[in-house]
């Protein structure tokens, strides 16, 4: 089910929201893991088979190593088998097409491919049991004894399908005991609906105009631009609207679940970037991946070595395919290049430093969203003049004054000004008095406006429902 | 000025927090609870489509998905207030994100057309290649005069001097024509302006067409007609076009209007496809889905309509879409027997079986809309 649409936002949420807060606290766990799995069985039934053995594996695993005490060598075992099982079934339902093909293509051999639908959100999740297991075995969180909480925290419907991927760690204290309250409730709502904004008004019109220009008839300098220009504030808005949504309706339901995003187009190098964009992915990378290959701490070739590693691993995440392998590897090659020297430089050139984030940004989108090498290839010729097209068209120029005013709101709406904005309105005792009637109001009517688009549009999963 | 104590910011925040509950909560179930109580629509004027209904609940629709992808369909269709919510998204897409169309129709001196470009050279090949096949399968010895002519879409008066990209028209009547070296072209463009067009919907305006089909008359050797004396009757229901539908920005009613001359109560119009007559006028299909169908009842595969009063050389055979419904009682005026082809319902290979080429004159007249989208012919 997606949270932008009709079912989830007038009936799923209602019925959830009121069977919630009716029962007792003690039933709520109960409450949340129930709808959870109506949420996901909405839209795939039948890959609820692949949740359920993960979180009764991820339960039996953190039960057996708690049980193993002392015996570290028995919990590693534990550790070893699960994780072979958890990121095998993620290897299998991701990866093995992938894997085939390519082995063909080196031996020659025609292996028949599995044809295995991803189920959604499998990446999601399976980090999330790894997390949990990974962290009971290090002793940084207790076992979870409950198998309704465990549950509760793999499928919580908030952010079981693209994230955020919250840490056990930090949800174990408020999947015991959590308070809700109106401003919580109030605060979560407004959360939400920003998100269902950003997805709903903005990401999914970009993605209208990045398709078009896309499939342009008439291909021009100008439209490739468009696209990518697009289709780089387009992720931006999908995703972080996704993971604002998740963060609301975690709040409404006693939740705090951290922010996924800080604005990365404002950064000021693509080490900072990578410290703004999808944050709960750089950390686990950093801290179950990274660190435990010795981090930036070891000589400066092994660095490299972990580097690389874990930006193919960033990449392969995103997708079985070279184009996601590359884009991991583009990043890593940046990082590297600024740790290095290139830092030093941007360090003194801000404006020049944000040109390049902003560019190393849309190259990459243009790598990551490509069907094949061979298109993202025609893109960058196009982009840069290499492909003979003219530099505009009509088509392009069309697109450009249609669309024009929504990439400069979207290309503002990406910093923090309009937040800063909002602050200084809400200065002084009748600033805030009239930035406190006007908040719930605005939620309501964009609430509503979502509704119209909704209403309007057609069916518009989440860019990162595939990974 | 007096700083706000710790009480009153607490006050002030639990009151927004209240309302903010209240709007958006209130909003969400008011809507739910009232799209319950809302008997399902079968059909939606505006968008001249069936709307979804409930999807079957079963263990085999349930464990398919195919309920619950048919349930996102009906609650989206049966949503209360579907059609002003749609007007709203229109406007906040025109209005606030300043966006120059909405689902590709746009506006300009208050007509609404739709953007098609750019030139379609495959599609017009392929509609060639379907003419022509005509031609090769009944027209090559029969003897008949052949016409072939192309009605330019709303957008060639309007697109450009608005700003919005519009397809070559000469590009495709020349690379049409070139096709049909059988036919002999009628050009209508220079007797048309965008006046001549509905302003809300696609189609031409059938009284001011006149001119159009006397040209066309004369062309085919038919005499100079329609003569004087057709009189305007007007639809009493306002009418809204397609493209109020489609784009769901608010546009004004317009008024249908259609001509009638004396002796067309002799004329008649038999239905192929039902094996029936039908009023050359249809005001029962115009109160449907689309009130261009008051033109011969819209959408028709073969008709063939009779005047008794027109020379008897005079037999001509239509390959025609939409607008030649409404073009049709002008030609029929000097015309003893006008047959209607409409080559998107029947395929041409049928049509040997049902009517005689021989004898009769043949008028391909097709809109620059069909030409440029024609994976619907036969």
């Amino acid at each position: 089910m997606l949270f932008s649409s009709i079912t989830f936002l007038y009936y799923f949420l209602p019925c959830t929201g009121i069977l919630y807060f009716a029962v007792p606290k003690r039933g709520r766990n109960m409450v949340l893991l129930a709808a959870s799995l109506v949420f996901y069985g909405w839209g795939e039934p039948r890959f609820l088979i692949f949740m359920i053995l993960a979180i009764l594996g991820g339960y039996l695993s953190g039960r057996l190593i708690g049980a193993c005490g002392q015996n570290r060598k028995a919990a590693r075992a534990v550790l070893a088998v699960f994780s072979v099982l958890c990121l095998g079934m993620l290897a299998v339902c991701k990866y093995a097409g992938f894997l085939i093909e390519n082995f063909n293509r080196i031996t020659g051999l025609s292996v028949p491919l599995l044809r295995i639908a991803l189920p959604i959100g499998i990446s999601f999740y399976t980090f999330q049991i790894l997390s949990y297991v990974i962290d009971v075995y290090r002793n940084t969180v207790p076992v979870q004894n409950s198998l309704i909480s465990l549950g509760t925290y793999i499928s919580m419907f908030p952010q079981l399908i693209a994230g955020p991927i919250v840490r056990y760690a930090d949800l174990a204290q408020e999947l015991e005991k959590r308070t809700c309250s109106f401003e919580e409730a109030a605060a979560g709502i407004r959360h939400f609906a920003a998100g269902l904004s950003k997805k709903v008004l903005l990401a999914n019109t970009l993605g209208e105009l990045a398709e078009f220009c896309r499939g342009s008839a008439g291909p021009t300098v100008l439209s490739a631009w468009i696209y990518a220009a697009a289709f780089t504030l387009q992720i931006y808005f999908d995703f972080s609207g996704y993971s604002d949504m998740a963060i609301g309706l975690g709040r409404i339901f006693g939740f705090h679940f951290r922010e996924n995003f800080r604005y990365p187009y404002t950064a000021s190098s693509m080490t900072d970037f990578w410290r703004r964009w999808h944050i709960s992915l750089g950390t686990w990378f950093r801290d179950y991946l990274y660190i435990p290959l010795g981090g930036s701490r070891v000589p400066k070739a092994r660095w490299i070595f972990n580097l690389l590693v874990v930006w193919a691993a960033t990449g392969l995440w995103h997708g079985a395919a070279w184009n996601f392998v590359l884009w991991g590897l583009f990043y890593a090659a940046l990082l590297a290049a600024e740790k290095l020297w290139l830092g030093k430089i941007l360090e003194k050139r801000k404006i020049a430093a944000h040109i390049y984030v902003i560019l190393a940004a849309v190259l990459g989108f243009v790598l990551f969203n490509a069907v094949s090498l061979a298109e993202a290839a025609d893109t960058f010729r196009a982009m840069f003049g290499l492909a003979g097209l003219p530099g505009a068209g009509a088509d392009s120029l069309y697109a450009l004054r249609s669309y024009g005013p929504l990439l400069l709101t979207a290309a503002l709406g990406a910093t923090p000004l309009p937040a800063r904005l909002w602050a200084r309105l809400s200065v002084g005792r009748t600033g805030k008095m009239v930035c406190a009637a006007a908040e719930p109001a605005a939620a309501a009517l964009l609430l509503l406006v979502c509704t119209a688009f909704l209403v309007d549009g057609s069916f518009n999963p989440f860019l990162y429902f595939r990974f | 000025m007096r700083r706000e104590t710790c009480k009153e910011t607490e006050k002030r925040e639990r009151g927004k927090a209240v309302l903010t509950i209240i709007l958006s909560a209130g909003l969400i179930l008011g809507l739910a609870v009232y799209g319950l109580l809302l008997p399902d629509q079968e059909v939606s004027r505006w968008e001249r489509r069936r709307l979804a209904s409930a999807p079957e609940l079963n263990g085999d629709t349930l464990l398919s998905g195919s309920f619950m992808s048919g349930m996102e369909m009906y609650l989206q269709d049966q949503f209360p207030f579907r059609d002003g919510l749609r007007s709203l998204k229109a406007l906040v897409s025109c209005g606030l994100f300043r966006q120059k169309d909405s689902h590709g129709v746009y506006t300009a001196g208050g007509y609404a057309a739709k953007l098609d470009y750019p030139l379609d050279t495959d599609s017009v090949d392929y509609a060639a290649e379907r003419f022509a096949c005509v031609y090769g399968q009944y027209l090559e010895e029969s003897g008949s005069e052949i016409y072939v002519s192309v009605i330019p879409d709303k957008n060639q008066f309007l697109a450009e001097k608005n700003g919005y990209p519009c397809l070559d028209f000469g590009a495709l009547t020349e690379r049409l024509t070139e096709q049909m070296p059988y036919a002999s072209y009628i050009e209508i463009a220079p007797l048309l302006e965008l006046e001549d067009y509905y302003r809300t919907d696609i189609h031409w305006r059938q009284e001011k067409i006149t001119g159009v089909a006397a040209a066309m008359n004369r062309a085919m050797g038919f005499g100079d007609g329609p003569e004087e004396g057709w009189q305007e009757r007007r639809l009493p229901a306002p009418f809204y076009g397609v493209y109020r539908g489609q784009s769901a920005l608010p546009m004004p009613a317009e008024s249908m209007v259609w001509l009638e001359t004396e002796g067309m109560e002799n004329w008649t119009v038999y239905d192929y496809e039902t094996d029936s007559e039908i009023p050359v006028y249809d005001l029962e299909a115009a109160e449907g889905m689309d009130p261009y169908a008051l033109f011969l009842s819209g959408s028709k595969s073969l008709l063939r309509i009779e005047n008794p009063a027109a020379p008897e050389e005079n037999r001509l055979i239509l390959f025609r879409d939409s607008f030649g419904s409404s073009i049709a009682p002008l030609l029929a005026e000097h015309v003893r027997e006008l047959i209607l082809a409409d080559i998107r319902y029947i395929s041409p290979a049928l049509l040997g079986e049902l009517i005689s080429f021989e004898g009769r004159d043949v008028l391909f007249l097709y809109s620059e809309s069909v030409l440029n989208n024609s994976e619907t012919l036969k």
